[in-house]
């Protein structure tokens, strides 16, 4: 009888596992198709019956055009530049307003921390028409400063640091204080090194938001020189005729980056975007 | 008064103080206010006017409004991103609890492992999620079709059939959000201590009792959120659309966002995009405030 009813339950921990994998193959072999695909050449992709594997695994010649057609090392450049500054700006601005939010009390405190916590509820898209406008007054289409003005400083990021600087024990900062260190000093030489982690937390999910960006760049960028790589792989489809052996190689183009970060950082990754509940 | 004037010339060391954490915070304050409340405050009031050519603008009073939800146009946008909600929302958080409750009773490596792979689809940008599924989609020669006619199902049309763009979209942000949301499910699962599942299995009960009587009610909370998320994510659908199907066929697929997208840069009537944008604020609004009474709520058991 019992014997029984450990072999059921470990039947059913089999069961579990295998269908949990199962899933998770599944979830990931989109990734692997497109890889695939990126591989063949058009003659192979259109072979009946379906092939899964290339013909030649050294067949790097729809990579080629993908960069032959479209600047497409200049589109990885501007979008690791955006996503750069983004993420040093956010972790500058944040953190200032973190320290001001977490360890001081002044006038328009909570106005000022319920208001930006409330930008949580405004969605990009409510503010995109002015926005434009002014970027526009300013003469900053089309310039990365243009591309970057929206996404600066994030709410999560003010949110994020002012968690994290809020443990960060009070009797650190009174005695730096007393020992005569400035404002200034006790942000960058005691609060900031006891924050590290949840910089770092930012710096990450702030660069992969940015290099992910789409609408707001389409909206202001009009010269290829300027385009950011979400943009650039839009450039390879048509209402009417796809060559996908190109789409999906310049997919695995714009994704390795991320998907590099993501393998190396990823209990981190997982981690900043679970706490950030939603993109803002 | 005196506040803020002390603010600006501080006397003693508690003004010096708060002037120095108001210093603190005011870059943070001034860029949300150039980027957020100007702009929204903007469009509240742009939505009043028409933009003439030549830059001139007339008011219109609730005129844009009336032209707007008269529109058959925009209530068609409507009535898909609400299609596309009920289609893919129920889907994403059911499977993502199926998924957490698996992953929660692997041992840790495996655990780790799996759950890293259903992850992987949140990191990459929504449009390459989109350009990839555009590929399994494919009508001839992609991979979905090929697998039905293998095993004796006639191939479809996916997302340039009228009646199957919706599921098929769906499906993209499915993929995309599982993982996301099955690690907020997870998180909340392993923090259920022990003990109330083997008080549990002493009164007897069996493991299903166990999941829909402590499971369950325990993971409310997140399961609330989780469904706010996904309604926000989906109701803000964009890149998606733009990026496969243009909102066809024969509008079939056109969403809210990219509907405010074409009407404000594909045709420049900006009054009537600031009305979409004040109409998308307030359906947000009273959704977050929505999620906010239900989580004040205390749960009770």
């Amino acid at each position: 009888m019992r014997g029984a009813r450990t072999r059921s339950v470990s039947l059913a921990r089999w069961l579990t596992a295998a269908l949990v994998a199962a899933g998770a193959l599944t979830v990931v072999f989109p990734f692997v198709w497109i890889a695939l695909t990126s591989l063949k050449t058009p003659p192979e992709i259109q072979r009946v019956p379906l092939q899964l594997a290339p013909d030649h695994w050294g067949n790097l010649e729809n990579y080629r055009e993908v960069f032959r057609r479209a600047p497409f090392s200049r589109f990885l450049l501007n979008s690791a530049l955006l996503a750069t500054v983004s993420a040093v700006s956010s972790l500058v601005v944040s953190a200032l307003a973190g320290y001001g939010f977490a360890k001081f009390r002044f006038p328009g405190h909570s106005v000022f921390f319920f208001a930006i916590i409330g930008i949580l509820m405004v969605p990009f898209q409510s503010v995109v028409v002015p926005l434009y406008l002014w970027v526009s007054r300013l003469g900053l289409l089309d310039t990365y400063l243009g591309i970057l003005a929206p996404d600066l400083v994030s709410v999560f990021g003010v949110f994020l640091m002012r968690q994290a600087i809020e443990v960060v024990p009070d009797d650190y900062i009174a005695a730096a204080r007393i020992d005569g260190c400035g404002e200034w000093g006790i942000f960058w030489r005691v609060v900031l090194p006891a924050v590290t982690p949840a910089l770092a937390t930012l710096a990450i999910i702030k660069f992969m938001w940015t290099w992910n960006e789409f609408f707001w760049p389409l909206v202001v960028v009009n010269s290829p020189s300027m385009k950011t790589v979400t943009m650039g792989l839009i450039g390879f489809t048509n209402m009417y005729f796809i060559e996908y052996n190109l789409v999906t190689a310049a997919a695995v183009v714009s994704v390795l980056p991320i998907l590099l970060i993501f393998v190396i950082l990823q209990k981190w990754v997982v981690q900043a975007a679970v706490m950030t509940g939603l993109k803002g | 008064m005196e506040r803020w004037t002390r603010l600006a010339f501080p006397r003693t060391y508690m003004d010096r103080q708060r002037r120095a954490g108001f210093l603190f915070v005011l870059p943070a304050v001034a860029y949300f206010a150039c980027v957020y409340f100007v702009p929204l405050v903007e469009s509240l009031i742009g939505s009043f006017y028409r933009t003439l050519p030549g830059g001139a603008s007339r008011f219109m009073g609730f005129g844009l409004y009336e032209r707007v939800f008269t529109d058959p146009v925009f209530w068609n946008s409507v009535r898909n991103t609400i299609k596309l909600l009920a289609l893919s929302v129920p889907s994403t958080v059911a499977l993502a609890l199926a998924v957490a409750l698996g992953l929660d009773r692997l041992t840790l490596r495996w655990r780790s492992l799996w759950a890293a792979m259903y992850f992987v689809p949140f990191a990459v940008s929504l449009v390459a999620a989109a350009l990839i599924w555009q590929w399994l989609y494919e009508p001839v020669y992609g991979v979905l079709n090929h697998a039905l006619v293998l095993v004796g199902l006639p191939p479809q049309k996916w997302l340039q059939s009228l009646n199957q763009v919706l599921p098929s979209l769906a499906a993209i942000n499915v993929w995309v959000r599982l993982g996301f949301d099955t690690m907020i499910f997870l998180a909340a699962l392993q923090a259920i201590p022990g003990e109330y599942y083997e008080a549990a299995a002493l009164d007897g009960a069996s493991a299903r009792q166990r999941l829909w009587h402590v499971t369950l009610p325990l993971l409310n909370p997140q399961i609330v959120m989780v469904c706010i998320l996904e309604l926000i994510f989906n109701f803000k659908i964009f890149d998606q659309v733009y990026a496969t199907t243009q909102g066809g066929p024969a509008g079939a697929s056109q969403t809210i966002i990219p509907l405010l997208y074409d009407t404000a840069f594909k045709y420049f009537r900006l009054g009537e995009a600031s009305v979409m944008a004040v109409f998308v604020f307030v359906v947000l609004l009273v959704v977050t405030l929505l999620q906010w009474r239900i989580f004040r709520r205390p749960v009770d058991y």
